[in-house]
């Protein structure tokens, strides 16, 4: 089993859900994030005074997955979340032990 | 359902116990049963439990009092009956009393169920006086109590799963209620919460029903079961009068601990043998740390005085007394004190400083409310009145949800120029909701002749109404459309078109969001809010700041004769002041110093020098205990002010001091900003801050310990906020260096403070 980890735009949010909602995934996490990338946060002038934003708004989606869906689905997060502009996000994988659904007691891919 | 219902429940239960003290073998002599708690109050609910103290006289042996109380406890438990019950001689109830709050109050209801009556009859009287001789004890351990049980249940009105008996609100809170009232130390209406305890009883009893069992959370699940059952339309019906009676329960609580808190105290919160009473201005007085409109005042003759009433307790953060609000209410439903049509000026100024004050405005509306005051001023209040909001993301019910969102407005006024229309809207944003409409477009329709009403211009008005139809652009906005896009910026200002209009949507926005809850509102979202606000206000290119104002052809004709010239038009409750004047530094002080002197409130004044002659139009508000305005007398004191005579600063320093005794709340600090404005080659200098007696006058003065000339000044006071905009140079002409510029804003500032 595997944790795809997804940093995106917040906008890009409703478009990454229903792309996700089309493949087959019902489940997924999201929260509030924040933080930078290569795009360094940016320079805001308030009531005249310079100062730098160092962290830009994110949504944080975290969906489980079987090993063998886990590479379709990074590429229909990409392919939903991607504007071709600079602070686009980030997807990434992880190895995951062990799923234990709390209701049912189910485990492994049956608790997915 | 309903009192008959409970009350038979509770004959069947004294029967049952009748038979089995019988069975007992007790000596109806030596033992008691009583009813204590609501069973005391012949008051079951199906799952209710049977409160019982059982009475002895010591005459039994342990032994023997053990088996007559198994005897009868027994078939109880047998059945599944839950009972609480205490085995007690006089004596131990008697020091159980002193011991226990709880027993303290339980045995208030105590009643007579088999046995000997002069056992219970002697606990009841033993009960009752000790409450009363010692309710300076019990009193405030009850209060204690209260507040730690509302930390733990939370408020019955506006929880989406209340406790009907243990929220704030609920049917415990009457039961201590009728305990104050026992102990004697207040004289309550109870009448005000028997029809809230009629029905919160009956709810809580469907609820058992409809549960089976004997629970008293009303839980999301079962609202739509126990409306079907006591016949209501639907659950938000149901729990809309569940939160209307929980509101009339905390009301009367609330004003209750304040009474008992203040009594005897004066307006300054000393303590007094005697009741003082403060005359503050004419029909209203504060006595016993309450503001009181006088028994024989006349307000058909000031019907604004309701309004200036509560935004005078609002602003010194005192509570409109009871029985002012009640003698109020009557007049009001006789006909008596009805507002013109649109109101004067007077009485929406008295609304934005009601509103503006902060958390101190939520005690006073909720009375407004409760006394159904507020429906004469605004009917259209009823329309939200307790509306539950039943979804994740509210705390409260739509209207306690609009004064929430006025509170989190008042502290973000010095970010907008306009905050009489940034609290009237925050008031009113979801004045809209109740159908099945878009709630955003429904208010923009209803608030436009409230506005009217309420003697707003048609200006403003149109603001008005674009702010409630787009209160919510922004945070949707914000989170799902790329604020990269330009098209994102341009849908933003298609629809707000000006910064004045958009520093106004977004305090709303985040006044919004902050009262709907951290469901609704982070600092995650609210970064993403000024991102987009930051974008659209670089797409627009004009500013905020007041012009000069331009002089007609007569006012420029007079002052080519450069001699002091005076015009006064009194317009009802203002006065509309010209006053034509050879220039001189500290101009502006001395005038504004005058008018202060004179009792006048300065509203908002508009003032130009040209040629070394100034032009200066006042709009000024009397103070209630003022003489008449004459033209003469105000020339006259000008020309001792402005020959030096007159010991101005002494005179208003001492109105200051007598001002700064007076309660207050907190408010937001002043701002002071500065711009250059090059098309004049002067300095802008912007004061937004609360106002207060010789606000300008201290500004004015500041302004002149600076040795720089005011050219221009503009000045507006809305509800309690004010707006100073001076246009100032060097003395030398010329706009003041950007250094300078800063040391006379901070000067300004400091002044304030």
């Amino acid at each position: 089993m595997k944790l795809i980890t997804a940093i995106l735009k917040p906008f890009k949010l409703d478009e990454v859900k229903d792309a996700l909602q089309a493949a087959g995934i019902t489940g997924m996490t999201v929260s509030e994030a924040s933080g930078f990338g290569r795009q360094k946060g940016h320079t805001e002038v308030y009531r005249g005074a310079e100062y730098t934003v160092d962290l830009v708004p994110k949504v944080r989606l975290e969906v489980l997955v079987d090993d063998a869906d886990a590479a379709a689905i990074v590429d229909v997060i990409v392919k939903a979340a991607g504007t071709g502009s600079i602070g686009d996000g980030k997807v990434w994988t992880t190895p995951v032990d062990q799923v234990v659904r709390v209701r049912t007691g189910e485990r492994g891919t049956d608790a997915i | 359902m309903g009192t008959r219902e409970r009350r038979l429940r509770s004959n069947e239960s004294d029967l049952l116990l009748s038979e089995l003290f019988q069975a007992s073998g007790a000596d109806s002599q030596e033992v008691a049963i009583a009813a204590v708690g609501s069973f005391g109050r012949g008051e079951l609910s199906p799952g209710s439990d049977l409160d019982i103290v059982i009475i002895h006289t010591g005459s039994y042996s342990p032994v023997e009092l053990s088996e007559i109380v198994n005897a009868i406890l027994y078939p109880l438990w047998d059945k599944k009956i839950k009972i609480d019950h205490s085995v007690r001689t006089r004596s131990e109830v008697r020091t159980a009393l002193y011991e226990d709050l709880k027993v303290a109050m339980g045995l208030l209801d105590i009643r007579l169920i088999c046995g000997n009556p002069d056992l219970v009859a002697d606990v009841q009287s033993m009960a009752l006086s000790l409450w009363r001789d010692r309710s300076s004890h019990y009193l405030p351990l009850l209060r204690e109590s209260l507040e730690e049980r509302y930390q733990r249940n939370g408020e019955l009105a506006y929880l989406l799963e209340p406790d009907l008996k243990e929220s704030r609100g609920g049917l415990r809170d009457i039961t201590a209620l009728r305990a104050i009232h026992s102990s004697g130390a207040l004289v309550l209406p109870m009448e005000r919460v028997s029809q809230a305890e009629s029905l919160l009883s009956t709810v809580r009893e469907a609820l058992h029903i409809a549960s089976g069992r004997d629970k008293d959370r009303l839980l999301f699940t079962e609202q739509d079961k126990v409306a079907e059952l006591l016949k209501y339309s639907d659950a938000d019906a149901l729990m809309s009068d569940v939160a209307q009676s929980a509101r009339a329960v905390d009301y009367l609580m609330q004003m209750t601990w304040y009474q008992y808190q203040h009594k005897g105290k004066d307006g300054l919160g000393r303590f007094l043998k005697r009741v003082r009473s403060t005359s503050i201005s004419p029909g209203i007085s504060i006595a016993n740390r309450e503001v009181v409109i006088d028994n024989n005042f006349d307000i058909d003759s000031d019907p604004v005085i309701g309004l200036r009433a509560a935004a005078t307790a609002a602003q010194l953060g005192l509570r409109l007394s009871f029985d002012s609000l009640r003698i109020y209410a009557d007049a009001l439903d006789t006909g008596r004190g009805a507002l013109t049509n649109p109101w004067p000026r007077e009485a929406r100024e008295h609304l934005i400083a009601l509103i503006g004050a902060g958390p101190a405005m939520v005690e006073i509306f909720e009375a407004l409310d409760q006394e159904e005051i507020l429906f004469h001023w605004i009917p259209e209040w009823r329309g939200v009145r307790s509306l539950p909001q039943r979804n994740v993301l509210h705390r409260h019910t739509v209207d306690r949800h609009m004064v929430e969102t006025a509170v989190s407005a008042a502290a973000l006024t010095r970010e907008v120029h306009r905050p009489d229309l940034l609290l009237f809207t925050a008031l009113f944003h979801d004045i809209g909701k109740g159908t099945e409409e878009d709630h955003s477009l429904r208010g923009e329709i209803l608030i436009a002749p409230l506005a009217a009403r309420i003697g707003f211009n048609e200006r403003d008005i149109v603001t008005i109404q674009k702010l409630i139809r787009h209160h919510l652009l922004l945070s949707a906005t914000a989170t799902r459309r790329d604020l990269d896009d330009p098209a994102t910026i341009s849908s933003v200002i298609e629809s707000i078109s000006d910064v004045g209009t958009l520093e106004l949507l977004h305090a709303l926005s985040i006044a919004d969001g902050e009262a709907t809850g951290r469901a609704a509102w982070s600092d995650w979202k609210a970064s993403l809010v000024n991102e987009l606000v930051r974008k659209s206000k670089l797409a627009l290119t004009d500013n905020t700041v007041m012009q000069q104002p331009e002089l007609r052809e007569d006012q420029l004709s007079r002052a080519a004769l450069g001699t002091l010239d005076v015009t006064i038009e009194d317009r009802g409750n203002v006065y509309a002041v010209e006053i034509i004047s050879p220039d001189k530094t500290g101009l502006l002080s001395i005038v504004s110093g005058v008018l202060n002197v004179l009792r006048l409130d300065v509203r908002s004044a508009r003032t130009k020098t040209i040629d070394g002659v100034a032009v200066m139009e006042w709009l000024v508000l009397p103070d209630p205990n003022a003489p008449v305005l004459t033209r003469e007398e105000l020339h006259r004191e000008l020309v001792k002010g402005l020959a030096g005579e007159e010991k101005l600063a002494q005179r208003i320093q001492d109105r200051i001091e007598a001002y700064i005794q007076m309660p207050t709340i907190p408010f937001p600090a002043p701002i002071v900003e500065t711009f250059l404005d090059a098309a004049t080659d002067a300095t802008i200098i912007e004061v937004r801050s609360h106002d207060r007696p010789a606000l300008l006058f201290s500004i004015g003065d500041t302004v002149r310990k600076c040795n720089i000339d005011i050219k221009s000044a503009i000045v507006t006071t809305l509800g309690a906020e004010a707006i100073d905009t001076l246009y100032v140079t060097e003395i030398g002409g010329g706009a003041l260096a950007t250094e300078r510029a800063i040391e006379v804003a901070s000067r300004i500032e400091a002044s304030l403070k």
